[in-house]
């Protein structure tokens, strides 16, 4: 067993882990944070995407003890304390940006910190940003305009908490 | 009429959907997430070869290794009275029912076929005792197609009904011959569809729960049809089954079809359940999903169309051949699909000649399961028949579709197949589409675009859908006209509980049945919760969700029983009211008189007198059970068209346009309306473009990772524009179902649009997916 | 070297006694090395026991797989001085650990090796390149990735050190050998890749088929292109997916340096490069049709470099 010591949406958390356990079997069943979904294991669907230090990572392809040291974000730190959705979650809400919801706290993640790069992306370019996460339901129409409308309120500060 | 009485106020408006809060902050609940105190794992040995006798397994190794908390094999089952499957009674005739058991005893019939059980601490101490178990196999030939299971000497998957030929089928309706007799030209082509798998994201799995001390068994499942699983479950591990209790965990992550039937991994993790007296979960990886979760689609179709040089159809002989796998899905047969198809296929077509054949092959792949819209064949071949049609007379293909589509103006009326068509707006649909698309305008520019080198398309695919159909249609497809039940309860707060037979895994239920609800009661809709999913407390109906049946039967329940609740609020409210219950009316949660809207009661008000204080003769609380009868109508129709850049030099196909024009009557929530449309389109253009599972002529499975089984992402599916056609009420509930037709139009309209693409080069495609490869290879490059 | 196969489980599958309910790792003993001293000794020690880990995007999916079950893994991620882009003798040196994310980002790269930054955003998604790093991708030798094709294009030198042999200086057309399998010892680890620096005013371009976007190329090819008034001074001319490991059109370069640069000879080129290709076939395209688009995509990169060259 290794020790593992690392902050999960701003808190320290400490755990003695098997080597071989995956980074989002830890968030799931280690720490009960079951917000992140594991699709396939090897790294496509991105169901299980958190943030790493601020970006974007497959939480099935890292190792646990891998994050030793390391900020993991995962989907329950995106609300804030009270309750209050973020604006990305809030623009998913208003476009219908999920069915299932299965994909979405992946896509949750990775829009996030696309967003955080690209304040003003093209729908080509967040097409091609969303690539990397399958979600079966929606189509991605709905998707897409989340992140627009996401990425319009965050540009003009509108419904984004001062 | 409309569809409720009173004013609508959410009916028709997209409002938040009641999942949403939880979806977005992590915190549904997918049946991964449940955990019980001393859950066990489970993880099952599956067969490396298509098709091989078992000559001896040795699970001691595995049995010994430390964590480890049972290990079965298939013997181990058959000794506790676990019995093997079979596909129940009734079943239709030539239907061969073979027997089989939850573990492979004898024999493995698929690569992938479960042969032993082992339940340990966790998932990663249970694969570790899975490479503990030896298992010598001796492999035999393997059917690796419909065709290598009908060839002379094939390999007979199933040796106790001695052939591979499952089930077969023929029709005729009209008199074909002569149809074909009078034919000016008789266009005959093969249209191969390709297998492939539904790839819910979420994968299949359950938790099963065994109470010694009650001798209860509770089942969390991810499954469409909580009450099938219950009653089969039960039955073969002889559990009673009114100490069976199945539940969906909260929120299931999609299916499609795939989550539908009763699975021999849940049988024998309910069985280990008992035995261990313990909880064991058990969760679907994906190469297991993408091998044993489900397939569907493998069909062949030989078409002929007898048609006038004016593009009159004559008459229609289709001949159909699917590929079935090896083990049947409990409880559906698959003559199910075979017959929908051969019903449907004629759909909007005037002609009543029509010849059919279809023949169903055992072969040694996975099972043949629904997906989405099981029958959308007979879309396609119609479909790319038609504007084959088109191609061959030198016609438009709008030309044809104009000569031989029943109108509005024609119907009632029935298809050849026999079921009525009636409020059936499948021309209006394609006249709209047309118009919105501005097809003159696209030929001018296709023209001038292929001097210069680039190859536009455009397709159209056009259908119905019997989403619940006419109430003859059950009768006719053997599907039967179930109704829908459902029960609503007064809590004592004032607030609605409506209990419905659906099973939601994504198409927002729990908002739309609260919206009807909310608007016939007169409630806010914040005030309606809909449950679930439970066989404990939800009226029973055998299919759960499926077969496009909630928009109209399920909203039709909790609209009749919501009706009915009010009713009993409003005579519970004249005796409290001293008015008589027609005076009085429920608005915004207050029962009032309808001339004195001052002097009424807050429902919350009310309902503690129905639970505390009722009058002599009404039972305490208030709760009301109604049912709902299939309505005339129910035809969806559409229209899609496709428009397709193919790259002629590397067979990549871009789509920059997508146009949808729909109507499936009164809409409850447009914008769920929208997403299941554009789902069930993104699902059709992955079975055009990209999807396939595929089995080399051995029957090896070369698509087991998303690697090599190709999704759609975000990139390849483009913008879907949706026009919608609310066509005027034949009944009450004038919504229908739109959740299969997205995924029925699709590879019709992109098939033809890239068919129209290369139609310089004098090549059509007969073959999905229309790979970059297939369609180089078309065009003789590859 | 044990990495598995290029995905088609099925060409494992005869090779194993169980399948398809495998998705958590086989245990192994663990190791995080601060040091590349340490890193080294226990390469040296455990030898072929051991996998190395970087940025784990290949390698992780194979240990959840367990289509690659070693007894030990050497996690690299905590060795100091292993990462890091930096000039280098008017080109690069980029530490094997650099993730592909920060060459992505790099201006340094955009400047010194075009190339190399048209290639970095076509691997995968984000996500992957977040934690995928430059010597991983190298090291892992996938005829279809994007990262050993552009290294055998710019001939570069990789940087290997051993706990017995000290450095050695590898130059990439001795590097790549085979499908998954580079020239590196079994006791040796990756440190760095010293790329030249693509000459002032050389225009680059990377084309590729793939299924979905993101996915691994079916087929590609990469170019450098440098002309002075309409004549072919430099060129470089790589394919991916077109055999067992990159293959660098060196024929065709030579007989197209010094020619017209125009459509006819960079078709001509094209042309000739594909003759040398020896792809293979599977689920997704056949080996011809891999042979006839590498010659489009070489024609259309060929082109494309042109254009955004000086």
């Amino acid at each position: 067993m290794n020790d593992v010591r690392l902050t999960v949406n701003g808190v320290e958390r400490h755990a003695a882990v098997e080597p071989r356990r995956t980074l989002a079997d830890f968030l799931r069943d280690d720490l009960g944070l079951t917000g992140t979904h594991v699709g396939c294991e090897h790294g496509v669907c991105g169901a299980c995407t958190v943030l790493v230090d601020g970006e974007p990572a497959r939480s099935c392809l890292m190792l646990a003890v891998q994050a030793d040291g390391l900020h993991v974000r995962t989907i329950e730190g995106l609300a804030d304390a009270d309750g209050s959705l973020s604006p990305v979650q809030e623009a998913f809400r208003d476009e219908h940006g999920f069915q299932c919801g299965f994909c979405t706290p992946g896509f949750l993640m990775t829009v996030e910190a696309f967003l955080a790069e690209n304040p003003d992306p093209s729908d080509l370019e967040i097409r091609e940003a969303l690539s990397g996460n399958l979600c079966r339901c929606t189509g991605y129409d709905s998707i897409v305009a989340g992140v627009k409308l996401a990425a319009e309120r965050l540009r003009s500060g509108v419904g984004v908490p001062a | 009429m409309s569809t409720v009485v009173g004013p609508a106020r959410y009916v028709g408006a997209s409002v938040h959907r009641v999942e949403d809060a939880r979806v977005l902050t992590g915190h549904g609940r997918y049946v991964d997430d449940v955990s019980l105190p001393g859950m066990l794992h489970a993880a099952f040995l599956r067969s490396p070869y298509p098709h091989a006798k078992i000559e001896r397994i040795d699970v001691e190794a595995a049995r010994a290794l430390e964590g480890v908390v049972g290990v079965w094999t298939g013997a181990d089952l058959a000794a506790a009275g676990v019995y093997p499957m079979q596909i129940p009674e009734p079943a239709p005739p030539d239907y061969l029912r073979p027997v089989f058991p939850i573990l492979a005893t004898e024999r493995v019939r698929m690569i992938g076929d479960p042969v032993a059980l082992v339940v340990a601490e966790s998932r990663y101490v249970a694969e570790d005792a899975l490479q503990l178990i030896e298992v010598d196999y001796e492999p035999l030939a393997a059917v690796g197609s419909a065709e290598a299971g009908l060839a002379e000497g094939a390999p007979i998957v199933f040796e106790e009904i001695g052939t591979n030929l499952i089930h077969h089928d023929q029709a005729e309706y009209g008199d074909v011959d002569a149809a074909f007799a009078e034919a000016d030209v008789v266009v005959r082509a093969t249209w191969q569809q390709q297998r492939l798998t539904n790839t819910p994201m979420e994968t299949r799995g359950g938790v099963a729960d065994y109470d010694p001390g009650r001798d209860e068994l509770t089942y969390y499942a991810a499954t469409q049809g909580p009450q099938l699983v219950r009653m089969f479950v039960a039955g073969l591990i002889q559990h009673p089954v009114q100490q069976m209790r199945v539940l969906g965990p909260g929120d299931i992550g999609g299916s499609f079809g795939q989550k539908v039937g009763v699975t021999r991994e849940e049988v024998a993790v309910c069985f280990a359940s008992k035995a261990l007296r313990r909880p064991v979960k058990w969760i679907e990886d994906r190469v297991e999903n993408l091998t044993v979760g489900g397939q569907a689609r493998e069909e062949t179709a030989e078409a002929a169309f007898a048609v006038k040089k004016d593009g009159t159809i004559l008459g229609l002989d289709v001949k159909l051949t699917m590929d079935h796998g090896a083990y049947p899905l409990l409880p559906i047969s698959t003559a199910i699909f075979t017959t929908l198809i051969k019903v449907m296929l004629p759909s909007f077509l005037r002609t009543r000649n029509y010849r059919w054949a279809s023949q169903t092959v055992v072969t040694n792949k996975a099972a043949y399961v629904p997906y989405r819209g099981p029958w959308a064949m007979e879309t396609w071949v119609r479909e790319s028949m038609l504007a084959k049609v088109a191609r061959e007379l030198g016609l438009p293909v709008e030309e044809v579709y104009r000569k031989n589509m029943i109108p509005l103006d024609e119907q009632p009326t029935t298809m050849a197949t026999g079921p009525t068509l009636e409020g059936m707006t499948a021309r209006d649909t394609l006249e709209r589409a047309l118009k919105l698309v501005d097809v003159p305008a696209f030929r001018a520019e296709q023209e001038r675009l292929r001097g210069e080198g680039r190859y536009l398309g455009l397709g159209i695919g056009v259908f119905i859908e019997a989403a619940p159909g006419p109430p003859d249609f059950g009768e006719i497809t053997g599907l039967g006209a179930p109704r829908d039940p459902a029960r609503a309860r007064l809590e004592p707060d004032g607030k609605v509980t409506v209990f419905t037979a659906q099973v939601p895994h994504g198409q927002g239920h729990e908002t739309t049945l609260a919206q009807v609800a909310a608007d016939e009661l007169g409630v806010p809709f914040e005030h309606v919760r809909i449950v679930h999913s439970d066989t404990r407390d939800a009226p029973f109906t055998l299919i759960g969700t499926g077969g496009s049946r909630a928009a109209t039967m399920g909203t039709g329940a909790a609209l009749a029983a919501s009706r009915a609740l009010k009713g009993k609020i409003l005579e519970l409210g004249g005796q409290v009211l001293e008015a008589a219950p027609d005076d009085l009316e429920l608005v915004d949660a207050v029962v009032r008189p309808k001339d004195a809207p001052d002097r009424g009661m807050p429902l919350a008000q009310l309902a503690q007198v129905a639970y505390f204080m009722p009058p002599e003769g009404m039972e305490g609380g208030l709760n009301a059970n109604d049912a709902f009868p299939q309505p005339r109508g129910g035809w969806v129709a559409a229209t899609h068209v496709c428009v397709v850049d193919v790259d002629v030099e590397t067979g990549e196909v871009r789509i920059p346009r997508y146009l949808v024009v729909e109507d499936c009557g009164t809409m409850i929530n447009p914008a769920i309306v929208d997403g299941q449309v554009r789902g069930g389109v993104a699902q059709g253009i992955g079975l055009a473009l990209l999807e396939e599972t595929v089995y080399d002529e051995d029957a090896q499975l070369l698509t087991s990772t998303f690697m090599d089984y190709v999704m759609p992402t975000a990139v390849e599916i483009p913008h879907i524009e949706i026009d919608h056609l609310e066509s005027e009420p034949l009944a009450e509930v004038n919504s229908r179902g739109v959740g299969e037709g997205g995924a029925i139009g699709a590879p019709a309209a992109v098939a033809n649009a890239i068919s129209d693409a290369l139609s310089p080069f004098g090549v059509a495609v007969d073959r999905l997916p229309a790979s970059p490869a297939r369609i180089l290879e078309l065009l003789g490059r590859a | 070297m044990f990495y598995g196969g290029r995905w088609s489980l099925c060409t494992l599958f005869s090779e194993l006694s169980d399948c398809q309910a495998r998705m958590k790792p086989a245990p192994f003993t663990y190791y995080a090395p601060e040091s590349l001293d340490e890193a080294l000794a226990l390469r040296a020690e455990h030898a072929a026991d051991s996998v190395l880990l970087s940025g784990g995007q290949s390698l992780v999916p194979m240990l959840n797989l367990r289509l690659s079950q070693p007894s030990v893994v050497i996690d690299l991620n905590r060795v100091q001085g292993l990462g890091g882009i930096a000039e280098s003798n008017g080109g690069l040196a980029v530490g094997a650990l650099t993730r592909q994310r920060t060459a992505e980002r790099s201006s340094l790269v955009a400047e010194r090796a075009p190339l190399l930054a048209k290639a970095l955003p076509l691997i995968a998604h984000p996500a992957i390149r977040s934690r995928g790093t430059v010597g991983g991708s190298l090291a892992h030798c996938d005829p279809a990735a994007e990262l050993p094709a552009v290294m055998l294009a710019l001939d570069a030198k990789l940087v290997a050190r051993s706990a017995s042999g000290g450095e050695r200086v590898i130059e990439a057309a001795d590097f790549f050998e085979g499908f998954l399998t580079t020239s590196l010892r079994e006791d040796e680890i990756l440190t760095e890749v010293r790329v030249p620096g693509s000459p002032a005013g050389a225009g680059a371009a990377f084309h590729e088929v793939s299924r979905n976007h993101g996915a691994f190329a079916i087929v590609g090819a990469g170019c450098v292109v440098q002309a002075h008034e309409g004549t072919v001074e430099d060129v470089r001319l790589v394919f991916i997916g077109a055999g067992g490991t990159p293959m660098r059109a060196r024929a065709a370069e030579t007989a197209l340096t010094g020619q017209p640069a125009t459509a006819e000879s960079f078709a001509a080129a094209a042309r000739d490069a594909a003759a040398e290709l020896e792809p293979s076939s599977d689920v997704h395209a056949s080996a011809t049709y891999r042979l006839n688009v590498a010659e489009v995509l070489a024609r259309r990169a060929l082109t494309e470099a042109l254009e955004v060259s000086a």
